[in-house]
Parts: C-alpha cells; structure tokens; sequence
C-alpha cells in the first residue's frame, strides 16, 4: 500500500515518542517503581510498534514490540526495574532513532536487526518467566490478537447496540445491487470496525481494513463515506455493506488481522424483497439513523466546541511562513518608498496624508512582530535532547554529572533554533569533558563530587542569551598561553602583553584544542571555532568568562530575528550602507587633534577607554567626502565587552531594514553581511561591525 | 542526462539566441536562460571583490548581482551608452545574475546545422572558453559567438581579491 502520504506524519510523531520515552527513562531511572511513567512507556512502545507497523518498518516493530513486552511485565510487577534495564532501554532509544533518521534520510529503516538489544529484552522476558514460570510469555503477536479477538466476541455478544451497520441506510439502487447478490448466491454482510483509540494513523487503518475486505469482496456503501474517511472524519469507528463469496468469520478475521483495530462486528443483512416494505425499511432506518445521529451529533458538538481550548495550535509548513515574512519584508519596503517619496517630492502633503501614513507604519511594525511572532519557537525543542547526552556522558567519563537547565521555554526564530543545537551540545559536552574535574579530584578540592553543567536561556531587550558553563576546572590560561606559543600563534611578547581574556578567546581560533587527552566526546581540535563561527553565520556572538578551580560560562548573544532589523544608514564616500542599531554603542563628534596613534595606529579615547580607530573608507576602498581637517564622525560600535570606533563621512538617520542576501554568486566579502533595498529603490549594504573590530 | 537531453533537443527544433553586442563583436545567449533584459540603472558598488563584479542591483525586491562580462573576457571595460543594458539571467542553479551588454540587437532562430562547435580552448574570439558554438546568420552574413552559460557563470567566483 501506499503510505508515502503519510510518511511525514509517522516522522513527526515517532520523534514525539522517542522524546516522551527518553524523558520518561530518565525519570524512570531515578525513580524504577514510578507507575505513571511505567504506564506511560508502555504506552508510547506500544504506540510506536503500532505506527511502525503500519509503515511496514518491519525491524523498527519487533523492537518496540519487544520493549512493550518488558513494560506490559513490569507494569504487572513481575520484573523490576534496576540500573541495568534502564541502559539498556536507553540503548533501544538509540536504536530506535537510528531507524527514524534512515527512515527520514531514505524512507527506508535500514537493515541493523540489533539482535543483540531484542536478545537482552527476551532475557528480562524469561529472566521473568523462570521466576514465575506458570504461564509462559507470548512471544509473538498471533496470541495477542487472539485474544483481542476473543475478547471482541465476547463483547459483541453482550452488546448489539455495536453493530452500528445495522444503522446505515440503503437507497434504492444500493438494495437492487444487494438482491441480485443474494440472488446470485453470494452473501451481504454488514461490518462495524472500531479502532482502537490510541491509534495514531486512523485513516491508514482504515485503508488497510478496506483493502483487506476488497480482497474478499465488494464494499456497497460504507458509513462515513471513504473520503471522509480517508480525510479522518471519523471518530473511532465506521461501518460498510459488504457484498462477499466468504463468510462472516473469513471477514472478521481480514479485519482483525490489521493490527489497531479494537475489534469488528459483522452479521448478516436481510434484504426485504418487497419494494414497498424495502422503502419502508429505508424510512425506518431513516428516522432510525435521523434520530441516532441528532443524539450522536449533540456530544459531538460539544466535543468541537470543548476541543479548540485543548488543541488551539497549527502545524505550519515553515515555507509558508517563510513566504509570509518575504511578503511583509516586501510591504516595508514599499512603505519605505512610500514614505520617502512623501517627504522628498515637496508632495502637497496634507495633515491626513501624513496621518495616514504614521498609521501605516504603525500598521507594517505591527504585522512585521506578529508574523515574527509566529515564527518564534521555543529552544525547548533543541535542549529537551540534552539531559539524555549528559547521562551519557557521565557514563562514558565515570564522571557524575548533573545538569541544570533553566529558561526552555525562551523563544527564538525557527531558523535560529534550527542551527543553534549542535553548538549548544558541543559547549555541553565541552564543559563535562574538559571542565568538569575527574570525581577524586573533585573531592580533593572540597567540591561536591557530583559537578554540575548549566544551560541557561533568557531574552535580554532584542536578544537571547544562552548562557553554557560548569562548576568545574576553569580555563587554565597559563595552559593556553602556552600551548599558542608553541602553535606559533602568537609570540612570547605579545603572550607578556595580552590580558587573560583575549587569551582565553585564542580558543576560538580554528584547531585549537587544550585537552590534554583527545577523546571522543571533544577536543578533536574542531571544537570551538566551529561553535564560534556557527553563532556569528547566525548575527550572535560568543564569550567566554573563566575563573580557574570555579568553573567556565560560554555565553551566546543572538538576535531575536534576523530579516528585519533596526539600522543606522550612513554615508562613506558617497556609498549609502546600513549598521545594524543593535551592535552600536554611542556616536562621537571628535576633534581631529584627539586622534592619537598607538604602534602606530589610531586610536581615540573615550571616556576613560582607549577605543581603536578605523577609517571605513580605507576598508571599503574608496575616498572620503570629508576634507582631512574637519572633525571625525565616529560611530562606536561593540561586540562583546570589545569597542571599536567607525570613522563614516555622514549620517542618514535610522531605518527599518529588510535584510537580503548577496547571493552565493558574490562570495560574501567578509564586511559584508548583506544588502538592502532603500525607499527609493536603491540597495545599500549592510556593514558586519563583528567582522571589522 | 541533461546535455544528452539538449543536444538531441537541438537536433531537431530550433533555438532561440538573444544576440547582443560587445564593441563589434555579437554573441548569442540561449533564449531560455534570459529571465529579463533592463535598462541601465543604479548599481551598488560591491568593496573588495573581484573587478568583474560591478556591484549589484534591485530587481523587483531581489538583490541581484551585476557583472561585466567584457572584463571578464579581457575586453576594455564597459562604456555606459544609452544603448546598454543588463541582461537578467537565471542559472540552472536557481540563482539569477545581471550581465551588462552594449547593446541588445534581436532574437533570432537557430538550428544545428547552422551552429559550428568549438573547441574550449579556443582563442579566436575574446570569448575564449565561454562560447560552445558558432552560429552562422546567413541572412545578414555574420558570425555569432554563442555563450555557454554553464561555463560562464558555473564556476565559484568573486572571491575576494
């Protein structure tokens, strides 16, 4: 069958479960008899073997399958929990997402069986079955479904009220075509399907039960209809008239041979030969299916009306909302020229065009938050992975670690978010590895043997900041300087001269790794000038603050979003380019007699600070408009705690600007980080003060 | 797959060639790469890259590059007539890019047995190894060079210099 259609969904759902499992294990472990997280696993494995079922992900069902198996005896308390289990239902986890990334990567599972998982899990089985040897343990599904089946009978025999085709109304056209069954010989049974209702993949459920009975004969009609019910319109059941050479029970079986299926009842129709009493019937059945239906439909109602408050959200495909922003980018920038054309024009500007105008901005800053809104998510996303890692981890370097989290629920742009967890995993598993001392060591130094790894997370005015850090070692700046000397990166007298600080920033320099062992959790030497240049390609910047024996913190700035910002448009030798508003500290008048050279460049100082100088025209490569005598314009922008002072020709005032990209044809020069277009239809570029200081 | 596809596309139909103008020399570009041809306007001038790269441009909201393929083929650099004009071309890799003509002439039809392969290291023209073909027009009895666009513009460039 064709489940490509549906391949998205069983993506998104099998990593909802495979997150919900692993949260679940790690409480799992700290307490083994907590029964809601028992009976939730339990649950989600038996939620996945049925979703990967449906797929057809043969190796994916036997796993999951297995794993419920262990779950269904220790939700009865026949096995026990220990340390054991716990890694080794984390290491089905890993199984488990292995065939979900082959599965999102090629649509296929991939062909590890992990037998040597499926082997441990039996074990606890009949590790369990000697203890309690008086039943033995099904070990495939056949029994199970039996037994379902058994139970389904029981049920129909107690409750016709099930047999909800008895309901479905026949027309004219539909009882020829079943009298002439019955007179041809062959059979018209009615079916009633329920499906169980933590099945996920209703609709595909439903297909596969219609083809099975397909197989055996002609569906008449079916209740709802099979568009609504392959649109999902359905609640947990749906009936049909079936016209078949089998009988009753070859039907019941097809049926119950599609896994999910709560269970089936099928019973024979009596087709009223009469024309009138057909007719009759068909009222009956009518007023019969009127007045079932308006009873039916009352709850359902209620139901429509109550479920918005559970389920208020929409998934979106991020193209669309990508399209959206591209629109609202589009309708700045005509409101841009709008304005710009107003006030240039020496238009008749009447007090009401002006008004209408304001309002307009008003309007477009208003639409820009809102779409911008919609596209923030929460980290909560990227970090929900981490707690496993760091249990990891702890295993693999026999260190204890604990890690503490704060701030998941902070918000950044899709697109940042989607790019932010490798850097955030790689400053983790930085800090447990190199930062945190080894337990000894850490009781030698009257620490608590257990170190602790932080990530926290908070908006801070128009960014985010993402603090990393651990209680542990600190950089040993000595170590660094050292080893930079060696490396021949900097020399041993700007080593004498340098400050710790821009010490421990050489660390961000490609290939730069203080570890004295290399391991493979890090300290492979890409470490943290891939974090460093993954957060700028994002317009955030990198810190580090260590104090040696009390621990590091990385600290990531990053914008809240990155296609519209606020900009201060300059002029440098008649070149209009924009600075983003958020990286600019203050701007200075300066004399040019206040211009001093040190190691013969220029500097200027500000207050206190000794603040370097650069002639942007020089970077840019064109000449100045200004005349070497008049005062310097000086725009002093930050990154970090660093400053540094822009020397630009003229001002232009500030302006909302829709950031572009260069295209990959331009190879982005590096003081370039993109282009805008101007009211006037210009495009200006964008300088990257990060890139120049 | 591609090129096998064309080449027996060009077997049998006609193709169309925008021929435009560089000082005397005409070119012909494959009409189905052309995306739009407009008139002369502001360029933002691009620091630091490669002199190629006039700069780039606003096309209806897209930040389009700007080169100047007379640099590029070793001509003398461009003169801003009134008669110039930036080519819009659309790569097969989706991205678009502004070329800068003297002057744009006419479309006109080709088919394969009017259309002379060459060599890539041809030096006979100023195009050098950008052209794939010559393409004879009978009717004004002309000779023109006819770009290979995959080879013009495929490869990486711009880095900075």
């Amino acid at each position: 069958m064709d489940v490509t259609q549906y391949l998205e969904i069983f993506l998104d759902e099998t990593k909802e479960h495979l997150q919900t499992l692993s949260d679940q294990f790690m409480i799992l472990e700290q307490e083994p008899e907590n029964m809601d997280t028992i009976n939730e696993i339990f649950r989600s494995a038996h939620t996945l073997k049925g979703m990967a079922g449906t797929m057809g992900y043969k190796r994916m069902q036997n796993l999951t399958h297995d794993m419920e198996n262990v779950f269904s005896e220790v939700r009865n308390n026949t096995i026990k929990v220990d340390g054991n289990m716990v890694d080794l239902l984390f290491q089905c986890l890993d199984a488990l997402e292995e065939y979900t990334e082959n599965i999102a990567a090629s649509s296929d599972e991939g062909d590890n069986d992990n037998e040597h998982l499926i082997k441990a899990l039996n074990d606890y089985l009949e590790g369990k079955t000697q203890a309690s040897a008086k039943e033995a343990q099904p070990k495939a599904e056949e029994p199970e479904a039996k037994e379902e089946s058994a139970e389904a009978q029981d049920e129909a025999a107690e409750d016709p009220s099930k047999e909800k085709w008895t309901a479905i109304k026949l027309g004219s056209t539909e009882n020829t075509v079943l009298t002439e069954a019955v007179s041809q010989g062959k059979k018209v049974f009615g079916v009633t399907v329920y499906v169980q209702e933590s099945c996920i993949l209703k609709a595909a459920r439903a297909f596969l039960v219609f083809k099975a009975i397909e197989e055996l004969g002609e569906i008449i009609v079916s209740v709802p209809s099979a568009q609504d019910i392959e649109d999902e319109k359905f609640e947990f059941d749906f009936s049909m008239i079936v016209i078949t050479d089998s009988d009753a029970d070859a039907v019941k079986k097809a049926v119950m041979n599609v896994s999910e299926i709560e269970a089936a009842y099928v019973g024979p129709i009596q087709i009223e030969a009469p024309k009138k009493e057909a007719e009759k019937q068909t009222q009956k059945a009518v007023a019969q299916t009127a007045a079932e239906g308006g009873a039916k439909n009352a709850p359902a109602d209620k139901k429509a009306v109550g479920k918005p408050i559970v389920n208020r959200t929409v998934r979106v495909d991020i193209e669309k909302l990508d399209v959206l922003m591209n629109l609202v980018s589009e309708l700045i920038i005509a409101k841009n020229s709008l304005v710009s054309a107003s006030a240039q024009e020496g238009m008749e500007t009447s007090g009401a065009f002006n008004e209408q105008i304001e309002y307009l901005e008003s309007v477009t800053t208003n639409l820009h938050e809102s779409v911008m809104k919609v596209r923030m998510v929460p980290i909560e996303n990227v970090v929900q992975k981490f707690p496993k890692m760091i249990r990891d981890l702890s295993k693999q370097l026999n260190k204890k670690i604990t890690l503490k989290m704060s701030g998941e629920e902070t918000e950044l742009d899709r697109t940042v978010v989607d790019e932010i967890g490798d850097p955030l995993m790689h400053l983790l598993r930085n800090s447990a590895d190199h930062g945190l001392e080894t337990p000894d060591v850490r009781v030698q130094r009257g620490k608590p043997e257990e170190g602790t790894v932080f990530l926290n997370a908070y908006q801070d005015g128009n960014t985010v900041v993402i603090e990393v850090g651990d209680d542990g070692n600190g950089i040993n700046v000595e170590a660094v300087k050292q080893k930079a000397i060696e490396r021949g990166t900097i020399t041993h007298e700007q080593a004498e001269n340098m400050e710790d600080k821009d010490i421990v920033n050489l660390l961000f320099l490609p290939s730069f790794s203080t570890a004295k062992q290399v391991t493979d959790i890090s300290g492979r030497g890409v470490g943290l000038d891939v974090v460093k240049s993954k957060i700028e390609s994002l317009s955030g910047e990198v810190d580090v603050k260590t104090k040696l024996g009390e621990g590091s913190t990385f600290t990531i700035r990053l914008p809240l979003t990155l296609a519209i910002i606020q900009a201060l448009m300059v002029e440098i030798g008649g070149e209009k380019y924009a600075i983003s508003l958020g990286s600019i500290q203050t701007i200075e008048d300066v004399a040019k007699s206040e211009v001093k050279l040190v190691e013969n460049k220029e500097v200027m100082n500000l207050r206190g600070t000794v603040v370097p100088l650069i002639r942007m025209n020089k970077v840019l490569s064109i000449e100045s408009t200004k005349s070497p005598d008049e005062n310097l314009l000086v725009i002093i922008v930050k990154k970090g705690d660093k400053l540094a002072g822009l020397i630009v020709d003229e001002l232009m005032g500030q302006q909302e600007i829709v950031i572009k990209s260069l295209g990959r044809y331009i190879n982005k020069s590096k003081i370039i980080s993109g282009a805008t277009i101007l009211g006037d239809g210009e495009v200006a570029l964008i300088l990257d003060t990060n890139a120049l200081i | 797959m591609e090129e096998i596809m064309d080449l027996q596309q060009e077997e049998f139909d006609q193709v169309q060639y925008i021929v435009i103008r560089f000082g005397e020399e005409v070119f012909g570009i494959d009409i189905k790469y052309v995306d739009n041809i407009v008139r002369m306007q502001r360029i933002t001038r691009v620091p630091n890259v490669a002199p190629h790269i006039k700069g780039v441009l606003n096309l209806r909201g897209e930040v389009i590059p700007v080169i100047s393929l007379r640099i590029k083929m070793g001509l003398p650099e461009d003169e801003i007539t009134k008669t110039t004009r930036i080519i819009i071309i659309k790569l097969e890799s989706g991205e678009s890019i502004g070329v800068l003509v003297d002057e744009v002439l006419e479309v006109i039809m080709l088919d394969h047995t009017q259309i002379e392969k060459v060599s890539y290291n041809s030096k006979e023209s100023a195009g050098g190894s950008f052209l794939f073909g010559v393409g004879k027009d009978e009717e004004r009895d002309r000779l023109i060079s006819l770009l290979d666009i995959g080879a013009t513009f495929g490869e990486k460039e711009g880095a900075p210099v």
